[in-house]
């Protein structure tokens, strides 16, 4: 079947098998292999998308299914070649490691500070509960978005003892 | 190699630097093995065992081959390989028998992965059920482990197998891929010295590493066995080596290439996948054959963390001296060897903790099982030991009436103590009491804070503190080494090429930040080139053991001073100056008594032109080599000799509250401490304390494999094998870091990748005995533990053998 | 990776029916997904087609009527329930099982009819709505029929739903709106787990309802107590109604220990 959609203001037409999901759609028949996948079976988040301003996990939705939808994905997030400021703050805070959950995890922050300006710290966590982070503990991250949030009262240190 | 540099002079190191691999990751740019597709590539898929032991009767692959699309099937009698990093035990297909449930029978490469599952659905295999070997206990003679006991062996064979003699003792005819023992003092005497002895006996199950990428692996293997690798693994060399000696193919001829790597934690350190994949490639004439594991694939094709059965025995004093400690440790194995062997070594000669233990008695054994395999695991058997050893520590405290934390400052290694293999602690060594002590002040022990109280009052719930002390030195060859080669480039930046890895610990970084260090330019003006190719970069061992930091960071050094050195030689002869005159700066060499005569790295980069095109030096690049120094390896009978390249050592203190009536608990406070030398990137050295706490804490909370009755893992999936997610933080997490420097580590820093994931298990369950008597012995810790060790509320006088009062 | 499937977009109710009036068991309704596909990739279905409801007409209802209560059409997300303010105070149990239910980009996805048609034991919605007295509306070509929530479950993973039809809204009466109430689940970890055992409560003036999921084969509803009645009584008559079973994540002496918690420590709480 032929779809259409619109990936970070791209519009793109193509062939696709009925039974392909929309992860393996934005990897394998755009390109765009920033989106991971880290478990098939939405437990982990490392394929979180925004689909229609929600963000889902890309390998439970049909490529299919989003035909004529407007889908954002981590390559979207820098502008010209500058990190976005939620990026930025990642960078800062040391909110990456292996780098594998990072695109999923954006994109769900990224969701949420457009239906959130000031998230709390409760409310960050829940945004990201279904991103499944094996290296940073998640603390880093939230700190991150704390501070790009204005809501970061003392920097994450460590102490020197 | 440390001179001692104040902090107010370093310009690089000691800063929280972003990371150097910040930009590509945050953006998706980024390209993992998983997201690499090469032209002609085929993908694979993997024909599984559903049983833990079986004879292979029949495979018929003839439907599977003859659908439309498949390339190459390849099947365990076709594959007379043998693969194994310490003992040759594994075929690349299992051979006429299967050893474990997920063991891999049968693979198909074809042009998609819908037509190779589709191949592999259409693989019949034959299989007649053997009665499988689970407990490990079960697996072995008990009274005699030398000896040959009643369970059927899963490896009959142990006798030939090539294995390293050097470090390890297979006991053919039995299921036992090693022993090693450590005997320190004189045991008899230290138990006959105590006056109270406790016994008692752990267990933890196997773990799964979680790595966010699963494995993944592309091969080509072309005429004339020219082969090509790529693969998400932690140590490049590490796979060329195991897989030339497998195929006896010469090492030239291949090549293996590793990407950004989705995480690690041990379970991509050796080989793995790679050895299948070439096989289907040489088979499929030469096309590139991609195969990366499902999430389920993760859990019982590729290894996991042994699980581990032990007994401690402790002799302690009236006065809390602990003068005695026998432990025999059970490594559940599972079908293969691995490094579950040198975990096992490893943990032994640790398994006394950061504790001086003047008569100390080790027996561990790795056992084989009809189970999915034991692998190198984040902490290398520390996390599993230490969960037993920490939890005796409290028992023994508890027993003579002494409060914990005292009784473990009382027993630490001080200068002047010396370890279970003989090695004196020096002050320069490290040092763990005031770990432990700064973890007590960081959770307020022993009191609870106006706010701990209030809330205590108001939910009903008991809050408990405790505190572990940790240690681990890395286990790897006494003759570990590593190298760096660093290029000046035309414009004056500097590239570095290194073999170690960077999977997301962040050790480029801190690389980067020790070359700027001395190289006196920008960090930002340095590359550690990401991707490693093992055609291009110098030889590193492996990726593992916490060992990076130190061994690569001295050889970054080396490195550097090796370029400057060739700088000031040329510079030397342009500036007409003694090179004992010469000194530099980010931009290039001057003369000290003359600045205005200069002469950049730029210039002399790529060799240095003259006006009249007359040229000298040559390329500006420079080599560090270093190798451990001064290590031995262990003595076979008495487990005597250095093993250590340096100790890093730790402490959690741990805040919980707990419900007496269900067992329900919530972590409200950890204070890690760990004295990590020098701190080089402390952004970074806190993201690898939080989330190595982080990643103990699932072990101690929620994961861990459970099998039914005939070995069938019974939560291969997220859906049943949690981890923690951001909601499962504890309240408040601090991190701190003690400065006692490394002699002979770069700027005086010891690796600590490791070590938060240790111990961290025994203070939850210690937090919990505390405050609630719930004393538990296996990790992880449910609700529903809890609660049924609440229910019996064991005295700890079921634990002691011995006692001066007469009470037993 | 997913076997191989058609898919369908329709967009009349009728069009669906009709699709599924061929009595082809091979065809499957796709409204979240987040179980459905998840099965598929498992290989537990492996169906010839999937229809999608949610760009059906008329299927996205959401809207309280004060004569016929909340209706809930079968493309409405868990997360469409959670915004919606208004809602969630007339009936804050659904709010609170929703809450429970998976992670957030999950709830993005999952339906609160989906929830029901799976019929796990573990259902978090299924609680709420036992509460609730929910009314199902089967529709398929033959007709239409109401059956209440808790004639659905007959089994795991197992309903009354037949082969041709749909569910085409669920109905909360409008008399249970406003009560009080809770949802206690207990899981493995904090972050998105199934319950190894949940217990939500409705309390109006003078009843109280009390449901429990991941205890029974199907999600249970307890008989209806007196405002009055003692928290032991109700805690007993709640264990006669359930029977868990032992299984990897839980034994079942802890569901039935921890039912009885739950079932107190909610009555506790709406008698503050």
């Amino acid at each position: 079947m032929k779809i259409t959609l619109t990936v970070n203001d791209q519009v793109y037409t193509r062939e696709c098998a009925p039974s392909k999901n929309l992860l393996h759609f934005l990897r394998e028949d755009i390109g765009l292999t920033g989106t991971k996948e880290g478990c098939g079976a939405g437990e982990c988040g490392a394929c979180t998308v925004i689909m229609d301003g929600k963000a889902v996990n890309a390998c439970l939705v049909l490529a299919a299914e989003a035909n004529g939808a407007q889908i954002r994905t981590v390559e979207g997030e820098a502008k010209d070649g500058i990190l976005s400021p939620l990026q930025q703050k990642f960078m800062e805070h040391h909110a990456v490691q292996c780098g594998f959950c990072t695109p999923g995890m954006l994109m769900s922050l990224r969701e949420l500070l457009e239906r959130n300006a000031k998230p709390g710290e409760h409310e960050i966590k829940q945004a990201i509960e279904g991103n499944f982070c094996r290296c940073t503990g998640y603390q880093q991250i939230i700190e991150a978005v704390l501070d790009l949030t204005g809501q970061l009262e003392h920097k994450g240190e460590l102490r020197h003892v | 190699m440390y001179d001692q540099i104040d902090q107010k002079d370093l310009s690089f190191v000691g800063h929280d630097v972003p990371r150097i691999d910040a930009i590509e990751k945050l953006t998706g740019e980024a390209a993992y093995v998983s997201d690499m597709i090469l032209p002609g590539m085929l993908h694979a898929a993997v024909k599984r065992s559903p049983h833990a032991r079986a004879r292979i009767v029949r495979i018929d692959t003839s439907k599977a081959m003859a659908l439309p699309g498949v390339r190459s099937i390849v099947i365990g009698d076709e594959l007379d390989y043998r693969i194994g990093l310490y003992v040759v035990d594994k075929y690349i297909l299992a051979r006429e028998e299967v050893r474990h449930y997920g063991e891999a029978v049968a693979a198909v490469a074809a042009d998609t992965l819908i037509i190779a599952k589709e191949a592999v659905r259409l693989i019949e295999v034959e299989y007649e059920p053997l009665p499988a070997v689970l407990a490990p206990l079960d697996a072995i003679n008990i009274d005699d482990p030398a000896k040959p006991g009643k369970a059927p062996l899963v490896h009959p064979k142990l006798g030939e197998y090539d294995h390293v003699r050097n470090a390890f003792t297979p006991q053919p005819g039995t299921n036992v891929a090693n022993y090693t023992k450590f005997r320190k003092g004189d045991i008899d005497k230290g138990f006959a010295e105590a006056d109270w002895i406790v016994e008692r006996q752990y267990t933890n199950p196997s773990v799964q590493h979680v790595p966010m990428e699963t494995h993944v692996a592309i091969v080509q293997w072309q005429a004339g066995d020219r082969i090509t690798i790529w693969t998400s693994a932690q140590s490049p060399y590490a796979v060329r080596n195991l897989f030339c000696h497998s195929f006896k193919i010469p090492h030239k001829n291949v090549r293996v290439i590793i990407p950004y790597i989705g995480g690690g934690f041990g379970g991509k350190a050796g080989i793995g996948i790679e050895p299948l994949v070439a096989c289907l490639s040489r088979k499929a004439g030469g096309r590139p054959v991609k195969l990366q594991a499902t999430r389920e694939e993760e859990f019982s094709l590729l290894p996991c963390r042994s699980a581990l059965t032990y007994r401690i025995k402790t002799g302690v004093r009236k006065d809390g001296k602990i003068v005695a400690q026998k432990m025999t440790m059970y490594w559940d194995s599972g079908a293969y060897a691995d490094y579950a062997v040198n975990v096992t070594r490893a943990s032994g000669y640790s398994c006394t903790g950061p504790y001086e233990i003047p008569n100390a008695w080790v027996d561990a054994y790795t056992i084989y099982t009809n189970k999915p395999y034991g692998t190198a695991y984040r902490g290398f058997g520390h996390v599993e030991f230490s969960w037993g050893l920490e939890r005796q520590m409290d028992l023994a405290a508890r027993t003579i009436g002494m409060d914990p934390l005292e009784f473990r400052r009382l027993n630490t290694l001080k200068p002047g103590s010396v370890t279970l293999t003989g090695e004196r602690i020096t002050e320069h060594t490290g040092n763990v009491t005031k770990c432990i002590e700064e973890a007590a002040r960081g959770i307020h022990y022993g009191k609870l804070t106006k706010e701990e109280a209030a809330r205590q009052k108001k939910t009903g719930w008991k809050i408990g503190k405790s505190v572990a002390g940790l240690q681990k030195a890395p286990a790897m060859p006494p003759f570990t080494g590593t190298a760096i080669f660093l290029k000046m480039n035309e414009d004056g930046t500097a590239t570095a090429n290194v073999s170690l890895t960077d999977m997301g610990q962040g050790t480029y970084t801190s690389l980067a930040q020790m070359l700027a260090e001395r190289l006196r330019m920008p960090v930002e003006n340095i590359k550690i080139a990401f991707e490693c190719d093992t055609d291009r970069d110098p030889y590193d061992w492996q990726t593992v053991a916490s060992k990076g930091l130190l061994i690569a960071g001295n050889a970054a050094i080396l490195a550097a001073d090796d370029l400057l050195a060739n700088a000031y030689d040329m510079a030397g002869q342009i500036l007409r100056a003694l090179p004992c005159d010469l000194d530099h700066d980010g931009k290039g060499v001057f003369v000290r008594h003359n600045h205005e005569k200069k002469i950049s790295f730029a210039e002399m980069a790529a060799g240095y032109a003259y006006p009249d095109g007359n040229g000298i030096g040559g390329p500006l690049v420079g080599v560090g080599r270093y190798i451990a120094q001064g290590l031995t390896n262990l003595d076979k009978a008495t487990g005597q000799g250095n093993p250590a390249l340096d100790w890093t050592y730790g402490a959690h203190g741990l805040v919980a509250e707990i419900n007496e009536e269900t067992g329900e608990y919530n972590i409200l406070k950890v204070c890690s401490v760990f004295d990590v030398g020098k701190a080089i990137n402390p952004a970074e050295v806190r993201g690898q304390a939080v989330g190595g706490m982080i990643q103990g804490l699932g072990t101690a909370c929620c994961e861990g494999y459970i099998y039914d009755a005939e070995g069938r893992l019974l939560n291969p999936s997220f859906t049943d094998n949690k981890i923690f997610t951001a909601m499962d933080l504890p309240e408040v997490i601090e991190s701190a870091v003690v400065e006692t420097a490394q002699l002979d580590g770069p700027f005086g820093a010891r690796g600590v990748g490791e070590h938060s994931m240790i111990g961290v298990c025994a203070a939850l369950g210690n937090a919990i005995l505390q405050v609630t008597g719930a004393e538990l012995t296996h990790m992880p810790i449910r609700f529903e533990d809890v609660w049924r060790a609440l229910q019996t509320k064991q005295s700890p006088d079921a634990w002691i053998v011995k006692s001066p009062v007469k009470h037993l | 990776m997913l076997c191989e499937f058609d898919y369908l977009e329709p967009t009349t109710l009728a069009d669906v029916l009709e699709i599924l009036g061929q009595g082809d068991a091979g065809v499957r309704i796709l409204a979240g997904g987040t179980d459905l596909l998840v099965n598929i990739r498992a290989g537990l279905i492996t169906p010839k087609a999937l229809v999608n409801i949610k760009k059906t007409a008329g299927l996205d209802t959401f809207a309280f009527h004060p004569d016929r209560g909340l209706e809930i059409g079968p493309a409405v997300t868990i997360n469409q329930l959670i915004t919606n303010t208004e809602i969630a105070r007339r009936y804050p149990l659904l709010e609170q099982c929703a809450e429970m239910l998976a992670s957030y980009q999950l709830r993005n996805r999952a339906t609160v009819i989906g929830n029901i048609v799976n019929a796990s034991p573990s259902a978090d919605m299924a609680p709420a709505l036992l509460c609730y007295r929910a009314k199902l509306t089967l529709t398929s070509k033959r007709g239409s029929r109401k059956v209440g929530i808790a004639e659905f479950f007959t089994g795991v993973k197992k309903t009354v739903l037949a082969a041709d039809e749909i569910v085409e809204k669920i109905t909360i009466p409008a008399s249970e709106a406003d009560g009080k109430g809770g949802y206690a689940k207990l899981k493995r970890i904090k972050g998105h787990d199934l319950g190894i055992v949940g217990v939500a409560l409705h309390k109006k003036q003078d009843y109280i309802r009390i449901a429990v999921s991941a205890s029974a084969p199907t999600p249970i509803l307890a008989p209806d107590f007196q405002a009055k009645d003692s928290p032991d009584y109700i805690a007993e008559q709640v264990l006669a109604a359930i029977k868990p079973i032992d299984d990897i994540r839980s034994s079942r002496e802890y569901r039935r220990f921890m039912a009885s918690v739950f079932v107190k420590r909610l009555l506790e709480e709406v008698r503050a």
